[in-house]
């Protein structure tokens, strides 16, 4: 405990930055004011005078909603990598493990694309720039998993996930999604045996985070595949094992069959039975996904409350994301003058 | 005249204007900069206010500027200093302008996209031009003799073992792919070439000696060129694709030498006329960009302008017909601002009127003091405290002069003195040229806006050297030392270690050592040869610390004195102000008064009255609060008198009333106003409850004269009524309702503890005089002695050698150390006294500071943000 005061020697300054950085997260008043907004040049002018400043003020109009994304993408992937660059180890490499996510995505993103007959060169905008690895522009030419390991991936970071789905299947939507859940469970299984290695605040914080999401993309993967033709025991391997459902949860989850069985199995989790109350997909009512990310805003503005760990560099990021969406799902309505589900957005002060 | 001493008087004002006139006469307010509008809309969204449509054409319009202000840097064309004078532009003159930059930027795009084109074909032609010569080169590298013949042979005699599949199918030939791609990610394309073909294709690479513009992000960057063999279609598209991930461009490249040449041939006759088309473009840009270069800067500042402007009309409430804002002003210009409104109002309709209308408002108005470039330092000083009150005595003036002579006081050295002040003078001097040198430069600005401080500094640091006689730490001896030694040749130096000089101005031939008339200017320099310099010097400074201080608080006194009666505060001046004097009177003023009683009396020409059984001032002090006799001293239970350390007859008689008094004075302060102020509102709420019990005009006529005592106070203050200003002693007028006595009470009571604890502290504080000086003479004086003496003392030729690296470290750690180090130490210190020990009391600093809607203020600081 006392050693944590050490922490500040490499991590203080970034730390810092980082809750300077949270501070200029919107407020609910702020979203209060955006909702009102009639049109995309009323959000820039009110985005204006938060701390977003003059992002937009070099774009000609009109304005798009793809642009806002842009912008508001390239602000906090920026303040992202000003942090990754300033870090020493093991910041940097707890940062270098965030990214990882976003290399995943990216790479799904690449041979989805590829199978629906898109140029590389369109797609590579696309992709997440937090994502970006050198060889990503040759995924392309790999047409089965194997190729796709041997030539490009060996090379890096996500190798070691790969080893469970390499097969010489061609790759199709079902086993490119099959591969995605792969590689993610295996990706959070070892985050999470990483934060627990580094210990401390880090490692509650972080543990708790991991948990959370390990266990939502467990729910999320049974609610998806309910209808689809998916073997059970691959539905259970899908399942990452470092959160509260492993093992009795995971276990039972792999049996469901319908909805109503997934909520059951919910209910005996203090954590998840009440995401699972009130939900429903009519206007008004707040959808499955709506309630996990409300949960995880909550958490992650929990991870503010503890110093001297790392949690708070994943928490930013994650608002960060949110706000984004936020931000996006406003536009969207705003420019589509779709107005009557525009308060379905998840306030995060 | 007296706005620096005491805040101007502002009037809130509220002014109709006709919808039609509004712009023009918030134009040329703007230009005036004296008034501060108040947002009326405060609750209103950016965006939902009235000219936010036009705003955002301002906006647009700085958009289009900027693009045009880029491409004119990048084409490195002189820009134009902006016209400050220009006025902002009309609603209408607004879409010609709009219209003229709009053209603008439409045919710079034009121009750009054609010139991009241009470019694009260019820098194509100019990498294929490179594959080729590399290919050729290559290629004759490895095949001199068979022109002609088919690649497959040439390439197996070379590279065997790769291309074994050929030898079994000779008839097969081989393909290759030339293509160019940043030199940085070679190596992981080979490895990903390698891994994809398993090693079926063979690979040549060579660099390009110079950097090539790279087509899409117009920067230069080492490039790789390459060629590709390979065997079969199914590899051939394999590696274009690899090629793609990896952002290579693949040129088609004939096979044969022949062709090859000619296509070489071809492709440098385009690019010469590429180039000639090019530069044409280029010009035409170039003239484009020339044209408005001259006058960007001056848009720059009229749409600035015109964006305030309707920034400041967003803060107004709209009628249908007239818009209405709210402003402060100071009460001398609004005769000037009625004027100037008339005048704009008259230009567009002569029926037209814009009415000045004065209200009254709770809120306290901001605090408006004009300064110049030489006091707005020294505002900044105070202001960093606390910007003063409304109307109360503002204390720059006297910062002016007591700020600089207390930093001499401590940083008194003559020769560091001239050094601050050649600094000093270069800021001034060079001040115009600077202003603009060093924007954004933040340490520096902070020099530069505090240099008329460092030049009083200086000065006075210079004054106060001479007067401690310090230069470098070394004494001059300008006017002739009044003391010498007049003992002869045979008197026997070498027994004695010391030997005090006989200050008898009346002695015999012999031991007259001092001449009766004292050094005119300071301390004499024989003094920088007695042993006792430091002892001798630290009395003296320590004596003129006290008095100083002193001076300076009963100062501060008699400023909150001025400020009492302003603001008619008779019960703070009864219980607050006349406690408080005499208390620091008969204890501290009176202290001094014996520092010059002992200066004069032991002078050292009476030969029972020595130094040696003067009494210590201190212990007197502590003396006097005990009620002790000094002079007696209980031996044995016999008390003994010592006459020699009675400074006046009665002294002690004296002092036991002054202590007395001064204790009693305590209570006075401590309790009277919080009780006259209880009564009073006693007496109040007893009016207010009759008067609320019967509805009687009559009654009325009671409260009235209480009224007319309150609008004559309220006049005083620059308001018209009944307005009230939140000041503390008026505090009762506003918040009737809300006197709670403890809180009053306790108040007073903290009030009273800081005074008369803070009476004693902050006498000893100003003892911080005596200790940074004597530091600076100190840690100047061993520089000397342990550095500049070393290198003097050294024999020549090598003591030239070692002074000069000796001179240089000297200068070094005079002017780091000595001046920068201890300069701004002791000017931290000259600010603590001010803040703490002389303005608690007599300042509130609790107002706010007025910030007009101003034109130049706008432009500066958008030219800062740049």
């Amino acid at each position: 405990m006392f050693l944590d005061v050490l922490f500040n020697i490499d991590n203080g300054y970034l730390e810092g930055l980082v809750r300077g950085f949270k501070s200029g997260i919107l407020k609910n008043q702020d979203y209060i004011n955006l909702v009102q907004c009639e049109t995309l040049e009323d959000l820039k002018l009110h985005l204006q005078t938060t701390d977003y400043g003059n992002f937009l003020a070099n774009e000609p109009s009109p304005l798009t909603v793809s642009v806002i994304d842009d912008k508001i993408r390239e602000k906090y992937v920026l303040e992202f990598q000003h942090l990754r660059n300033h870090a020493v180890k093991p910041l940097s490499k707890f940062l270098d493990y965030i990214t990882y996510s976003y290399m995943i995505d990216n790479i799904v993103l690449l041979i989805t694309g590829h199978l629906h007959q898109r140029s590389v060169q369109e797609l590579l905008p696309k992709c997440h720039p937090l994502g970006m690895f050198e060889q990503m522009g040759a995924i392309t030419v790999a047409d089965t998993s194997a190729s796709l390991y041997n030539a490009i991936l060996i090379d890096t970071p996500l190798a070691p996930y790969f080893i469970d789905c390499i097969s010489e299947h061609d790759l199709d939507e079902l086993n490119i999604e099959i591969m995605r859940n792969t590689l993610y469970k295996a990706y959070i299984e070892d985050f999470y045996n990483f934060c627990k290695e580094l210990g401390g605040p880090t490692g509650e914080v972080m543990c708790e985070l991991l948990a959370f999401e390990a266990d939502r993309r467990a729910f999320m993967i049974t609610i998806n595949s309910l209808g689809v033709d998916l073997p059970k025991d691959e539905r259970s391997k899908l399942y990452p094992r470092c959160g509260k459902l492993y093992p009795d949860g995971l276990n039972q989850l792999s049996k469901a069959e319908e909805y109503d069985q997934v909520k059951m199995i919910a209910e005996s989790y203090a954590d998840y039975r009440p995401l699972f109350e009130n939900v429903g997909t009519n206007p008004g009512d707040k959808t499955i996904e709506d309630k996990f990310f409300e949960q995880e805003v909550k958490m992650n503005l929990n991870a503010f409350m503890r110093q001297f760990g790392f949690g708070v560099f994943y928490s930013f990021l994650k608002l960060k994301e949110q706000e984004n969406r936020n931000i996006i799902w406003i536009a969207e309505c705003v420019a589509q003058k779709h107005r009557t589900r525009i308060d379905n957005y998840i306030p995060i002060m | 005249m007296s706005s620096l001493f005491r805040g101007e008087e502002m009037q809130l004002c509220q002014i109709y204007f006709k919808s039609e006139v509004a712009y023009s006469c918030v134009s040329q307010l703007g230009e005036m900069g004296i008034v501060q509008f108040k947002d009326l809309n405060e609750n209103v969204n950016a965006f939902q206010r009235k000219f936010v449509n036009e705003v955002r054409r301002c906006e647009e319009i700085e958009r289009k500027l900027r693009y045009i202000e880029k491409e004119a840097v990048k084409e490195e064309v002189e820009l134009d200093e902006a016209d400050q004078t220009c006025d902002a532009p009309k609603p209408k003159d607004m879409i010609t302008l709009e219209a003229k930059i709009d053209q603008l930027e439409h045919d710079l795009v034009e121009v750009n996209t054609n010139k991009d084109a241009l470019r694009k074909n260019y820098l194509e032609l100019i990498e294929l031009k490179h594959i080729l010569v590399k290919a050729t080169q290559f290629f004759e590298e490895h095949n001199q003799s068979e022109l002609e013949d088919t690649m497959s042979k040439t390439v197996m005699s070379m590279e065997g073992p790769l291309v074994i599949d050929s030898i079994v199918a000779p008839s097969m030939r081989l393909g290759f792919l030339a293509g160019i791609m940043n030199r940085d990610k070679v190596s992981s394309f080979e490895l990903m070439l390698w891994r994809f073909c398993r090693g079926n294709v063979f690979l040549k690479t060579a660099d390009l000696t110079e950097l090539v513009e790279d087509v899409t992000t117009n920067t230069l960057q080492a490039k790789t060129v390459f060629i590709i063999f390979f065997q079969g279609e199914q590899l051939k598209n394999k590696c274009k694709k690899i090629c793609d991930g990896f952002k290579a461009t693949i040129y088609p490249c004939p096979e044969t030498l022949k062709e090859r040449r000619e296509m070489l041939n071809g492709v440098s006759m385009r690019l010469d006329e590429l180039k000639t088309v090019l530069d044409q473009s280029l010009n035409l840009r170039r003239s484009i960009l020339v044209n408005a270069a001259q006058s960007i800067k001056t848009w720059f500042a009229q749409v600035h302008k015109m964006k305030a402007i309707y920034h400041t009309l967003n803060m107004f409430s709209h009628d249908q017909k007239s818009i209405i804002a709210e402003c402060w002003a100071p009460k001398s210009e609004i005769n000037r601002i009625r004027e100037i409104l008339d005048l704009e109002t008259k230009k567009i309709d002569m029926n037209f009127q814009t009415i000045v209308h004065f209200i009254t408002s709770k809120e306290a108005p901001p605090t408006f003091n004009r300064v110049d470039k030489f006091t707005s330092g020294f505002q900044n000083i105070v202001n960093a405290y606390g910007v003063p009150s409304y109307r109360e005595i503002n204390p720059t003036p006297f910062y002016a002069i007591t700020f600089p002579f207390l930093f001499g006081v401590m940083f008194g050295d003559a020769g560091h003195g001239l050094l601050m002040l050649l600094a000093a003078g270069y800021l001034i001097k060079k001040e115009n040229y600077l202003k603009k040198a060093i924007k954004g430069n933040e340490i520096f600005e902070l020099f530069f806006g505090g240099r008329y401080i460092m030049f009083l500094m200086a000065v006075f640091s210079i004054y106060a050297g001479f007067l401690y006689n310090d230069f470098f730490s070394k004494s001059t001896n300008i006017f002739g030392s009044k003391w010498k030694v007049t003992l002869g040749k045979d008197f026997p130096f070498e027994d004695i270690q010391q030997f005090t000089l006989n200050p008898d101005p009346y002695a015999n031939e012999t031991y007259k050592m001092y001449s009766g008339t004292p050094y005119p200017f300071g301390i004499d320099p024989v003094w920088q040869l007695a042993t006792n310099k430091i002892t001798f010097t630290n009395g003296l400074k320590m004596k003129f610390s006290v008095i100083i201080g002193i001076m300076q608080m009963v100062f501060g006194l008699v400023i909150g004195l001025k400020n009492h009666l302003f603001f008619r505060r008779k019960i703070s001046i009864l219980f607050e102000f006349i406690p408080q004097i005499i208390f620091i009177s008969l204890i501290f003023v009176y202290l001094c008064l014996m520092i010059f009683i002992k200066w004069i009396k032991y002078a050292g020409t009476d030969d029972k009255l020595t130094g040696a059984c003067a009494p210590n001032i201190l212990l007197e002090l502590i003396n006097m609060f005990f009620l002790k006799d000094g002079t007696v001293t209980v031996v044995d239970g016999e008390k003994k008198y010592d006459e020699c350390k009675r400074l006046y007859p009665g002294q002690h008689h004296i002092q036991m009333v002054f202590v007395i008094v001064a204790v009693l004075c305590v209570p006075v302060m401590l309790f009277t106003k919080p009780l006259l102020k209880l009564r009073e509102h006693n007496k109040r709420t007893k009016y207010g409850s009759r008067f609320r019990g019967h509805v009687n005009p009559l009654s009325v006529n009671g409260h009235s004269s209480d009224e007319d005592d309150k609008h004559d106070k309220a006049e005083r203050m620059g308001h018209t009524s009944n307005s009230v200003i939140n000041l503390e002693d008026d505090a009762e007028l506003e918040n009737e309702e809300h006197f709670e006595f403890g809180e009053v009470f306790v108040e007073q009571t903290i009030h009273t503890i800081e005074y008369f604890l803070g009476c004693v502290s902050h006498t000893a504080s100003y003892l911080r005089l005596w200790a940074l000086s004597l530091a600076h003479a100190e840690l100047s004086e061993v520089l000397w002695t342990m550095l500049f003496k070393m290198g003097l003392n050294m024999a020549p030729p090598v003591g030239a050698f070692v002074m000069f690296f000796i001179f240089s470290a000297w200068g070094v750690i005079t002017i780091g150390i000595l001046c920068v180090m201890e300069g701004l130490s002791a000017f931290l210190h000259a600010l603590r006294l001010h803040w703490v020990e002389f303005q608690s009391k007599f300042y509130k600093g609790e107002g706010y500071e007025f910030m007009p809607f101003s034109f130049e203020k706008i432009l500066n600081e958008a030219e800062l943000a740049e």
